[in-house]
């Protein structure tokens, strides 16, 4: 631990920030302090450390070892989905058998479950459990769910891809691929997963009914950054001794890593498999707070914001990324949230919902001419002055 | 003398065009061999068969005592297997500094969870030291790779291949683009390692190849034209006719 800092001195300040945020919004809460913090916005804050998580492993898969995934957003969803799959079950479970107390019979098990199938299924047509949803009973199966199911799959098409050689702009549209069929077919009413409904009412916790949401959503935002001290911590280690040195070594000289007799493809594949389960991990505990999980989330345009934060935040410095993740999604938020006041130029109205994008895309052009090593690079610029050689 | 490389029979085809021509190589032990040749005469092919980078289309690459086919392993067990190259562009991680680079080649268990949970110990320190001496670059150790000199990057990727402590080494026109005084060092570095392993120099300067001093073998449209000290091989005739009197 004492080398990790020495290597990377932004550990113990990322993570003293994450401890002064954690302590400022639990004495903004509504729950536990002034509640000058809405819930809502309590939410968003969760929600956005979420996408830090996601973006710092980004950054390990792109800034460090130079594979642009354009789909890491399939991993994250995933996560999401294997979550939302048990608190949709439990509630609904807890729903079903209130109401079918109130009978004069006990409900047997298989009524107890059909009743269930058909409120969760009822919806596209269905009436019973398709298979995947063989462990929707159990948190501890679908907690070990959200970490096997985006590594597995990040391992199968890892392994293809890293086998077969596959570099480039020619992974980063494989990926895309992915991500997109991945959509596609969660979007079929048949395929499980309530199509383009997807998981609702995550938000409501089950056997938490009496607590508020402006408790659950502080405690949700607490295991967030506590997610994300972990994960940066995490990354730091990897990054900082000689694993991070082959890494970044594949990221610019592969053939050269590959003569000095190290196997670049177990490499890449041991990154990708790695970041893919931080990424569902994130989606576990972002879908709780944002409610609803629906197809919609895997679409194409989701990874390529990713990793338009990642690129505006600094890639190749895991604060960059976090930087880039925070920055971006909450003025995201903001602009199309309707808060931000449209600007009325007597011709035109500029609607910032609409031209938030435009903004986005403008701001990327700048950094990238302007400031290539991102928002976290002028950190460095900064840092570098105080300590004056 | 024992043979450490045997190249027989080896054919290879691009598209048609017949880069190796039923070539066939040895090399022992501890030796030092200059291959020359002209442009296209199958010199960077040859390193590619032998490294894996390239399959040939027929012919076998016997190694070692054991005469391990290399034709059934990836680079990288190449590599393992104790065969190290240098490329003709220098190839160094720019970004990291020299003693890193020199780190990641010393020979060590290359799986990614030992690389994971490796911490260099003082004798590893120790190692990195002795080897920048060696290439002249003990006061560059924390430089970033990418701010040295054309010619320390070249010395650099010599040591890192020494790090890898191969039994072969496979070495591309590493006089290319070096002043005279880096050039006697290059000699002298490549002189020194072919007292303890085989070492293969591809190289177009024949002054170069005179300093070496070693045995030369002549390539010519894919396979061995001439073999021997550089005085016989350029008086062959036919080496004349190719090459030098070009």
């Amino acid at each position: 631990m004492g080398n990790l800092i020495k290597t990377n001195r932004s550990v113990p300040i990322v993570l003293a920030l994450l401890a002064g945020f954690a302590l400022l919004v639990t004495v903004l809460s509504e729950a536990y302090g002034s509640g000058g913090l809405s819930v809502s916005l309590t939410k968003t804050l969760g929600m956005t450390v979420c996408l830090c998580i996601i973006a710092l492993s980004m950054d390990m898969v792109w800034g460090y070892s130079g594979i642009l995934s354009l789909g890491h957003f399939a991993f994250f969803a995933l996560g999401g989905y294997m979550i939302g799959m048990w608190l949709m079950y439990a509630r609904t479970e807890d729903v079903i058998a209130a109401s079918l107390a109130q009978g004069q019979l006990p409900a047997t098990p298989a009524e107890l479950n059909d009743a269930i199938a058909v409120q969760i299924f009822g919806v596209v047509g269905g009436d019973s459990f398709p298979w995947m949803w063989a462990f929707s009973h159990s948190l501890v199966a679908q907690l070990a769910l959200v970490v096997l199911v985006p590594g597995i799959l990040a391992f199968v098409f890892g392994w293809l891809a890293f086998r077969s050689r596959v570099t480039g702009v020619y992974l980063s549209i494989l990926t895309q691929a992915m991500t997109l069929a991945l959509s596609l077919y969660l979007f079929q009413n048949d395929t499980g997963l309530r199509g383009n409904n997807g998981l609702s009412g995550l938000q409501n916790i089950p056997g938490a009914e009496a607590i508020p949401q402006s408790q659950i959503s502080i405690w949700f935002l607490w295991a967030s950054i506590a997610a994300l001290a972990l994960a940066y911590v995490f990354a730091a280690w990897v990054m900082s001794g000689k694993f991070g040195n082959v890494i970044r070594g594949i990221r610019d000289d592969e053939a050269r890593v590959r003569f000095l007799g190290y196997s670049v493809e177990g490499y890449k594949l041991f990154v990708f498999v790695v970041s893919a389960i931080m990424a569902g991990v994130a989606g576990a505990l972002y879908y709780p707070q944002a409610g609803i999980i629906n197809p919609d989330e895997l679409a194409p345009i989701a990874s390529i914001y990713l990793a338009v934060w990642v690129a505006i935040g600094g890639r190749g410095r895991l604060y960059g990324a976090v930087i880039g993740a925070a920055v971006v999604s909450l003025l995201s938020t903001w602009f199309t949230g309707g808060r931000a006041p449209d600007i009325n130029l007597g011709f035109y109205t500029i609607q910032w919902v609409d031209w938030w994008t435009v903004l986005l895309g403008l701001g990327f052009v700048l950094v990238t001419l302007f400031a290539p090593k991102g928002l976290g690079g002028l950190v460095d610029l900064m840092t570098r002055k105080g300590e004056a050689k | 003398m024992s043979t450490l490389l045997e190249v027989s029979g080896v054919s290879v085809t691009f598209d048609g065009f017949r880069a190796i021509n039923n070539l066939s190589f040895q090399i022992g032990a501890a030796e030092l061999r200059a291959v020359i040749g002209p442009n296209g005469a199958g010199k960077t092919t040859f390193m590619d068969i032998v490294t894996g980078k390239t399959r040939p289309d027929e012919g076998r690459v016997l190694w070692g005592e054991k005469s391990v086919s290399l034709l059934g392993l990836n680079e990288a067990q190449i590599a393992r297997e104790g065969v190290g190259r240098k490329f003709q562009r220098p190839t160094v991680f720019e970004d990291q500094t020299v003693a890193d680079n020199l780190m990641v080649a010393l020979k060590k268990d290359r799986g990614p969870l030992a690389v994971l949970l490796f911490r260099p110990t003082p004798e590893d320190h120790t190692r990195v030291e002795e080897l920048a001496s060696e290439i002249g670059l003990s006061d560059h150790l924390q430089t970033q790779a990418g701010i040295l000199s054309h010619g320390q990057k070249q010395w650099l990727e010599i040591g890192m291949l020494l790090a890898q402590e191969p039994r072969l080494l496979l070495v591309d026109e590493p006089a290319a683009g070096m002043t005279g005084p880096e050039r006697d060092h290059t000699t002298e570095l490549l002189k020194e390692a072919a007292k303890t392993r085989a070492v293969v120099v591809v190289e177009h300067d024949m002054d170069f190849v005179r300093k070496l001093n070693c045995k030369v073998t002549v390539l010519h449209e894919g396979s061995v034209l001439a073999e021997g000290s550089l005085d016989h091989v350029t008086s062959n005739q036919e080496v004349i006719d190719v090459y030098l009197g070009r």
